[in-house]
């Protein structure tokens, strides 16, 4: 940061001499016809402005490598302060507040690294460039220095009506982009079905509305382009004759006439360098006070969470409320009248909202701390996510053993039997999930990079992948949210056939309505208003139940 | 894109125009608007010449000031700059005007061309290439073009007709004042090739590294609870830091570049400063020049190294900018894939004669399928995913021919209809739920834009989705999509169904259509969906058992050919793979399976 600042300065000041050099090199060499110092004043000039250069550079890389630590370091943070808050973040903040930090914010608070360097530059180089003025000839000193701030001052209003309708084309050309994102992402849909020329009309309106925005902008900035021209123009045009009559009546020297031409020129850079500065340090401000915000919230549960802890067990788990009651070890489909009432229940069970009364081996899941009781207990439903990345590194995720076992080039450090295993493993829950057709039809397999939230797979194929991806996690208790919702009969019929033998001995819950699933398992629990109405064998509640049959066959009536 | 044909295909590129191309598209702009560009460059030409009046008319001051000269003479030279100035400041400004407007009417109607061309690709095109690829044209590209048409293309104009101008000015001064200019010529051009080779590729990593880190920040948060279920906390973190790691990377290689151009670049712009003020300044001592010669030239000097950092410093964007418009030009240059033969179908029976279908050469997914349906017959398609299912049903809705065999429909070839004619007689629905951007109404007319509000009523009430579109803050009228009301994918789908039954064409295909909508609401909806759709021939690629059962025919379907076809009683009674399949659905001799 001093580092970027001295080369501001630099870079400024060799910039602020420039007028000074020329003039001295018309002064002592051009009009006193002395070669040497020709030479001599040339030389000064041209390494006045290699130095320009060099110090242009240097500065530059300071502000880069600084705005760079200042962006990433926000994200790390916003990335670390996404897995702290889990569960509990999209109801604390808005996702795109999150993001929007990711993005706008890193960049207003990166950028006041690049401008603060400039702003010492500018400064200085005001500060200097008053001195010689004043000390040279004090009215034409004090005219520049009341003159450019006062051009400054003039300018400036018409800044505001240039970036408000900078920000209407902005705001125009972001709808119109997602207008046409819509229709890409709808155009299986129009050619399949119809609708082009309305979407094209409303497309072309929309754009022509854009393009008269785009005008009224230009108009704006046109006025002010020439007023940038006109301003600094007549100031300098003003300087320029003041010195020429000093100059005729002798009061200065030629040499000194151009430097001043010079400093009234260079003079608006660091003027409009120090405006700048001035906003975005406003901007930055306000940005970093957003991300402040975010960083400050903390995982509400986490807080609660008690301290009973314990590595492992056997899977018992009991919830007083709805009468549940989960033998170590055993499978058990619930179907659940209502499908909101099975959401419900298994985020209790999983204690992702109030979990009163719910207990694992005995311990209350409230008792527990949040860590330890997630990797006991998961719950995997249809609204986890896919990410992007290595395929068989999204499937192992955390089991970080297999997932260093998988796939070519990632077994650094790990034996070649740990490699089979974790390789064996994964092929077991591809054919549990019976997804191996997935990754066969897949260009590289495993190594495949899947696309932003999975979404080159269909609905089908996404659920499919995340059920491995959950039976890979292996956890003792594994509560699944209709695994099989996504898949068709064929599929799933293999799924309901393989699922209870890969889960054996661990505690398995499949909450679903599909016959296909719920004669398969042991045991069927009838959840109806929230609570265990009836259970058995499928086929048994089947006879035995009515409610049961209209829930799991659809009966009308 | 359902199942896994068109992943296991591998995605086709769409084309990108060529050079000769884009200079021919180019060339059209320029003589299309020939008026507007000319006046455009004739206004910045204006305003660079009466810039140039400043150095020479205060050369001349110098030298009268040296040789003794009048305070009026002084006023007259001063006041002769302050007329320039004011003739450069509003010349300047219409001919900025005129640029924007140039810019952006050629911006729109390449944009708006692109949206058409987009409009019209082939079906089959539309379907095999994904969305990846055309997403980043209409987004990427078109934002690259506009700051290149906006900024770009109108700052390297004025850049370029203001260095000429001021050569010739300089050339004016005096003929050996330009030497000094010719020296970094040569410099500037072997390190800006340099440069330009590079740089381009770079800063477009450099954004798509960008990209990248904020997509995976932005799946972090959006998939929060996925991450805390899993634990895979320290995995995010992880991919964030590699992210980053990645990015900067392109950062630093980007600033490497700049480090060797820019340097060199700006010694080079004060080179012919220095350079003019020595020479000028020996020749002044030998009386070949005069002060005043010196000084213009030396200003002058200064003054042109703007314009040509400007051209220095856009050159890279513009570069962008018409790799871009290349790309959206190349949409234009997708052949059509289907070609009319102007026959009528006789008739609504569709058959299908030994068709074979490839994605790849080589590697064949359907395998010689016979299937005959009359008109009004009611086809189930079940089968294990993979199968090729899903490419059957797009075959028989017209979107791709096959590769060998054929599918007719009253003895016209499906892809010798016209498109229009075409979604008169097939239509296909599929569990692709895209909402438009728009109000419910404009979602579900797409077929028919003319219908009328009972009619849209009528179609919503078939699909189940009439009471809560009702229920919507403003009804039908409820904006809904991107920026409104958010749907659910299972509403979504009704919409589909409802833009179906609109366009009421007499086959439809349906792949797994109903899929996302509660298994329980699913068959409600098909049946009164089947109520509607009476006498139309509905093939349907059934994801739930009872759908197979209320059909007429079911078709199994097993690596590429049709398996078993019959009714539903006639399969169960054969005790093939479709009748364990119905008995594991309802439990082998359970009294429920009779009543269903």
């Amino acid at each position: 940061m001093t580092l970027g600042a001295f080369w501001g300065v630099v870079w400024m000041v060799s910039q602020a001499l420039m007028p000074a050099a020329i003039g001295k090199t018309i002064d002592a060499g051009v009009t006193a016809k002395d070669t040497a110092e020709i030479w001599r004043w040339s030389a000064v000039v041209l390494l006045l402005g290699c130095l320009t250069g060099l110090a242009g550079i240097l500065r530059h890389r300071c502000a880069v490598t600084n705005w760079l630590t200042s962006a990433y370091r926000t994200v790390q943070l916003t990335a670390r302060q996404a897995t702290d808050l889990g569960a509990t973040l999209p109801s604390r903040i808005a996702t795109g507040d999150v993001v929007a930090i990711g993005t706008a914010d890193t960049s207003s608070i990166g950028s006041t690294m690049d401008v603060s360097a400039r702003f010492a530059g500018a400064v200085v180089s005001v500060v200097l460039v008053s001195v010689l003025l004043l000390s040279t000839e004090v009215r034409i000193g004090l005219t520049v220095l009341i003159g450019v701030p006062l051009i400054m001052a003039l300018v400036g209003p018409l800044l505001k009506p240039m970036h408000r309708r900078q920000s209407e084309v902005r705001a125009l050309q972001g709808k119109l982009t997602g207008r046409a994102n819509d229709i890409v992402a709808g155009l299986r849909v129009l050619r399949g079905i119809g609708g082009e020329p309305e979407f094209a009309e409303r497309y072309r309106e929309q754009s022509q509305e854009l393009r008269f925005a785009g005008v009224r902008v230009a108009r704006v900035e046109s006025v002010l382009e020439s007023a940038q021209v006109l301003l600094p123009g007549l100031f300098v045009v003003g300087v320029t004759w003041l010195a020429a009559r000093l100059a005729v009546s002798h009061d200065i020297t030629t040499g000194q006439l151009v430097a001043f031409y010079g400093y009234a020129a260079f003079l608006v850079v660091p003027l409009r360098t120090i405006t700048e500065a001035w906003g975005r340090l406003l901007r930055a401000h306000v940005a970093a006070t957003k991300v402040v915000r975010v960083l400050a919230l903390s995982h509400p549960l986490a807080e609660t969470a008690g301290s009973q802890e314990r590595a492992e067990g056997s899977g018992a788990l009991v919830d007083e409320h709805s009468g549940l009651n989960l033998k170590p070890g055993s499978f058990t489909a619930v179907a659940a009248a209502d499908p909101a009432e099975a959401i419900e229940l298994a985020d209790r069970l999983g204690r992702y909202r109030a979990a009163e009364g719910v207990t694992l081996d005995g311990v209350p899941l409230e008792a527990m701390p949040l860590g330890s009781l997630r990797r006991r207990v998961l719950v995997a439903d249809n609204d986890a996510r896919l990410f992007s990345g290595r395929l068989a590194d999204g499937l192992a995720g955390a089991g970080a053993g297999a997932g260093a076992g998988v796939g070519a080039g990632a077994a650094v450090g790990v034996g070649a039997d740990a490699r089979a295993d974790g390789m064996g493993r994964v092929t077991a829950a591809l054919h549990t999930a019976a997804a191996e057709d997935i990754i066969e039809a897949l260009p590289d397999g495993l190594d495949t990079t899947v696309s932003e939230r999975g979404r080159s797979f269909s609905g089908g194929q996404q659920q499919r992948l995340r059920l491995a991806r959950a039976l890979l996690a292996d956890p003792e208790v594994l509560l699944l949210v209709e695994p099989t919702s996504a898949v068709d009969a064929h599929t799933e019929a293999r799924i309901a056939e393989r699922l209870a033998a890969a889960r054996a001995g661990r505690t398995t819950v499949v909450f679903t309505t599909s016959p296909l699933m719920l004669d398969r398992a042991e045991r069927v629990v009838f959840l109806a208003g929230g609570r265990a109405a009836a259970e058995g064998r499928h086929r048994e509640l089947l006879a035995t139940v009515p409610a049961y049959r209209a829930t799991v066959t659809r009966e009308e009536d | 894109m359902t199942e896994s044909g068109p992943q296991a295909s591998g995605r086709q590129a769409l084309p990108v125009a060529t050079y000769p191309e884009v200079r021919l598209y180019a060339g059209q702009v320029a003589r299309a608007r020939g008026r507007d560009l000319t006046l455009t460059v004739g206004l910045f030409a204006l305003a660079a010449v009466a810039g140039l009046f400043g150095p020479r008319l205060l050369g001349s001051l110098i030298d009268g000031v040296q040789h003794g000269t009048t305070a009026g003479h002084v006023d007259t030279i001063v006041g002769l700059i302050a007329l320039f100035l004011i003739v450069q400041t509003v010349v300047t400004r219409y001919a900025k005007l005129a640029a924007g407007k140039f810019g952006e009417g050629v911006l729109a109607e390449l944009r708006e061309n692109f949206v058409a061309g987009v409009l019209e690709l082939p079906l089959s095109v539309v379907e095999r290439a994904g969305s990846g690829d055309l997403l980043s044209r209409s987004s990427r590209d078109v934002d690259m073009l506009s700051m290149a048409a906006r900024y770009g293309v109108p700052t390297t104009l004025v850049a370029i007709v203001t260095t000429l101008l001021t050569v010739g000015a300089l050339a004016l001064v005096s003929p050996w004042a330009v030497l000094p200019l010719l020296v970094i010529v040569p410099p500037i051009a072997v390190v800006f090739r340099w440069y330009m080779k590079r740089a381009p590729e770079g800063y477009l990593a450099e954004s798509a590294r960008y990209a990248d880190m904020t997509d995976s920040l932005a799946e972090t948060v959006d998939g929060a609870r996925t991450v805390e279920a899993l634990g895979l906390q320290r995995y995010r973190i992880g991919r964030t830091d590699e992210d980053i790691r990645r990015q900067f990377a392109a950062e630093r290689y980007t600033l490497r570049l700049r480090c060797v151009f820019w340097p060199t670049a700006e010694s080079c712009y004060i080179l012919p400063v220095a350079l003019t003020l020595l020479l000028g300044g020996l020749g002044y001592v030998h009386g070949w020049f005069t002060l005043g010669q010196v000084t213009a030239a030396t200003l002058y000097m200064q003054q042109i190294m703007g314009p040509i950092d400007d051209m220095l410093a856009w050159a890279d964007q513009l570069q962008v900018g018409g790799a871009s418009l290349a790309r959206l030009l190349g949409v234009a240059g997708v052949p059509a894939d289907r070609e009319a033969s102007g026959e009528q179908p006789d008739g609504e029976d569709m058959r299908a004669r030994d068709v074979r279908y490839s994605y790849i050469p080589g590697r064949e997914v359907l395998h010689g399928v016979d299937l005959s349906l009359t008109a009004g017959e009611r086809l189930a398609m079940v089968g294990p995913s993979g199968a090729g299912k899903s490419t059957l049903g797009r075959l028989l809705a017209g979107i791709h021919g096959p590769t060998a065999g054929s599918i007719a429909v009253g003895g016209v070839p499906l892809v010798e209809l016209p498109l229009a004619d075409l979604r008169g007689q097939v239509a296909l629905v599929n569990q692709e739920h895209h909402v438009f951007a728009g109000t419910v109404r404009e979602n579900v007319v797409l077929p028919r834009p003319e219908a009328t509000d009972a009619q849209v009523r009528d179609a919503l009430s078939a699909v189940d989705a009439l009471t809560w579109a009702e229920a919507l803050p403003e009804g039908l009228q409820t904006a809904i999509g991107a920026d409104g009301h958010t749907l659910s994918p299972a509403q979504a789908q009704q919409l589909a169904l409802a833009r179906l039954v609109l366009a009421d064409p007499h086959t439809l295909v349906l792949d797994e259509a109903t899929s996302l909508i509660d298994p329980r609401a699913a068959r409600h909806l098909e049946r009164s969906l089947a109520a509607v759709l009476e006498g139309r021939t509905v093939i349907a690629i059934a994801h739930r058992l009872h759908t197979a059962h209320d059909a007429d025919r079911v078709a199994v379907v097993e690596d590429g050919v049709i398996a078993e076809l019959g009714s539903h009683e006639e399969l169960v009674a054969t005790g093939g793979a479709y009748a364990d399949l119905w008995e594991s659905w309802h439990g082998r001799g359970a009294a429920a399976a009779e009543q269903v």
